[in-house]
């Protein structure tokens, strides 16, 4: 049980850490707020397409029946706070390579595996305790997240599943990447460079039914798809039934298999850039 | 595999061999030869001290025995185990105190000891008596419950040894751990390790730029410079190459001393110039009292009375025949003795 108690301390430090010093909460609820007002207006369809309709209703049929378009945004925007937090997430671990502390973690009796894992681990606590609070900040914002009747806690932990899956394979593969790189320069290149196409190929702002056919087909096998529409799903249905769960249950495993696959991919990897010098 | 692993441990071990390096060389993946085939041994107890000046490759030669660098040629052992082979078992032993600090800013110096216990499997209950001890030991009772950015840099050094002990490994590799700090806090340092040396039998493997330090805390040195060991034996011996101290005594009196100095026991060297001389000592310590005493008996006053101790500048410019191209380590000062 040695390798899971280092992963735990490890890990502990890590968000003793980042709890001791809440201002880097702040601007990443900062961002949520950011996001979920500036999107949550300047996308709005109601306020885009003022024409198509008098009520602003149909414009949102696209939109899967959301009764507000922050409604509809909310998945989105957490799962664009999950992509942005793991990828930053990143910078934490080049620095303990920069300062030496890796080497002291290679250096003691522990398992490679066991640096991965809390690195894949402290990203993705930081990450979801944003996403809870961006749900949060979209519930009471003005004109914000409106849940259906008889919302219950199931969906809530299904929603919330789903970010988290999107969030381990997304955490894997930042945190074997962190721990490739060598600088904090090329790791913010290279998160700049994948993140923002990662996020608009996919269906997590606009749904992907809209998009020209090449890039319906990026977004259609996009994971970020996958963890918003159904996170979304239960965000404006509540408890799911018929089509609707299918699609559900089929997205959800599809963020297992990619959870696992990628877990796997970044541990080999991990273990490759933890080898000597 | 197994069996002859426990059969090489017994023969290490029963000699005695902590350490050992058998033509060690480190090429990095940019082709930088940093270290060129190093051997040398290591006793159990012992307090071995690599000296040389930057780029010697004294930090590749760590990270080498602290499975942190491959190994490019070569064969070491450490506590028994190749390293190579089996790199956890040597983990398991030893203790690392970097070259850099890495305890961590933003935690308390408690919470950077118990962390470091915890990643080497001491109990809590234990990591936290024998944190109360080492915090002691260091002089860090008082700041053990405030976050390590509010430390000095000689704090850091000492909670970093803390850490590097914790676990009470059998062999302790530490890298400069004397760097940057001022004569009082590096003589504690000096008397920190003597005593972890003395009492717990720890073996101790260090590097340094700084002579005194190896001659007063090291029963073995080697001298590494371009990834080669140019000269290894005891600090005494290292200093008898180079004859030892030089004692600069300037009389006022026309009598010739030359032959009063050279009677005197220890003294391997006499030169005049004018009413000054120039005396080398292997041991200044014992020949001073009797020079000066023979002086004040033959009633001869000493106007002026120095002397230099020998640095790692002047070991090195002998034994390579330049001078270290060290501007980090200021050169030993010379004590100044005013006679009464
Ligand atoms: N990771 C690395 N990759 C490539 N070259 C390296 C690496 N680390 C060290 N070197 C090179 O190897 C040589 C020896 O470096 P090393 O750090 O072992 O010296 P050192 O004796 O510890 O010096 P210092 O007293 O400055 O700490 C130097 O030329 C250095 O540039
Ligand atoms: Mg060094």
């Amino acid at each position: 049980m040695a390798p899971f108690g280092d992963t735990i301390a490890l890990t502990g430090r890590a968000l003793r850490k980042y709890f001791r010093n809440p201002s880097a909460i702040v601007p990443g609820l900062a961002t949520a707020i950011f996001y979920l007002a500036l999107f949550g207006n300047s996308f709005n369809p109601q306020n885009l397409i003022p024409s198509s309709s008098s009520s602003g209703g149909s414009a949102l049929q696209a939109f899967g029946g959301a009764p507000t378009y922050i409604t509809y945004l909310t998945a989105g925007v957490i799962c664009l706070i999950l992509v942005f937090n793991m990828a930053f997430g990143g910078i934490d671990l080049v620095l303990d390579r920069q300062l030496g502390f890796l080497n002291t973690l290679l250096s003691a009796p522990i398992t490679r595996a066991s640096i991965y894992f809390s690195g894949v681990l402290q990203n993705l606590v930081k990450a979801m305790i944003l996403a809870f609070l961006a749900f949060g900040v979209a519930f009471v914002i003005p004109n914000g997240l409106k849940l259906p009747a008889g919302f219950g806690i199931l969906n809530f932990v299904g929603i919330f599943a789903a970010f988290a899956l999107l969030g381990i394979g997304l955490s894997c593969v930042f945190t074997a990447l962190a721990l490739t790189l060598r600088s904090i320069d090329s790791l913010v290149a290279i998160v700049n460079f994948v993140t923002l196409p990662l996020v608009f190929a996919s269906g997590a702002l606009f749904p992907s039914s809209s998009f020209p056919g090449w890039l319906k087909e990026i977004a259609d096998v996009n994971p970020i798809t996958k963890a918003s529409e159904a996170a979304r799903l239960l965000i404006v249905n509540g408890t799911l039934t018929g089509s609707n769960f299918w699609t559900f249950a089929n997205d959800l495993v599809y963020l297992v298999v990619f959870a696992v696959v990628l877990a796997l991919l970044g541990y080999m990897a991990a273990r490759n850039a933890l080898k000597a010098e | 595999m197994q069996t002859k692993q426990i059969a090489f441990d017994m023969t290490v071990n029963g000699n005695g061999i902590m350490i050992s390096a058998q033509d060690l060389v480190k090429i990095y993946s940019n082709k930088v030869k940093a270290v060129d085939k190093i051997s040398f041994e290591v006793r159990e107890g012992e307090v071995f001290g690599f000296l040389g000046p930057n780029g010697a490759g004294k930090t590749t030669t760590i990270k080498m025995l602290t499975t942190l660098a491959s190994i490019t040629e070569g064969r070491a052992s450490v506590a028994g185990y190749d390293v190579r082979s089996h790199p956890s078992s040597v983990r398991q032993s030893i203790g690392v105190v970097p070259q850099e600090l890495t305890a961590d800013e933003e935690l308390k110096g408690i919470e950077n000891l118990i962390l470091s216990a915890r990643l080497h499997h001491v109990p809590s209950d234990v990591a936290r008596n024998r944190a109360g001890d080492l915090l002691r030991l260091v002089d860090l009772e008082g700041a053990a419950d405030r976050r390590v950015k509010t430390y000095s840099g000689g704090m850091r050094r000492r909670l970093q040894m803390a850490m590097g002990l914790l676990h009470t490994p059998k062999i302790l590799f530490m890298d400069e751990p004397t760097l940057g700090l001022d004569i009082q806090t590096r003589s504690k340092m000096w008397e920190y390790i003597r005593k972890l040396n003395r009492e717990n039998d720890l073996t101790v493997f260090m590097t340094t730029h700084y002579l005194e330090e190896a001659d007063s805390l090291c029963d073995r040195v080697a001298i590494i410079d371009e990834g080669t060991i140019k000269v290894s034996g005891h600090p005494g011996e290292l200093k008898e190459k180079l004859g030892g101290d030089i004692l600069t005594i300037e009389v006022s009196s026309g009598l010739d001393l030359t032959s009063f100095f050279q009677g005197i026991q220890d003294v391997s060297d006499v030169s005049k110039k004018d009413s000054t001389y120039r005396i080398t000592l292997p041991r200044t310590e014992k020949a001073l009292p009797a020079i000066v005493q023979g002086l004040s008996q033959k009633g001869i006053q000493i106007s002026n009375i120095s002397f230099t101790k020998p640095t790692l500048d002047q070991v090195f410019l002998k034994i390579t025949g330049r001078s270290m191209r060290d501007e980090e380590s200021p050169a030993a000062p010379p004590a100044w003795i005013q006679s009464a």
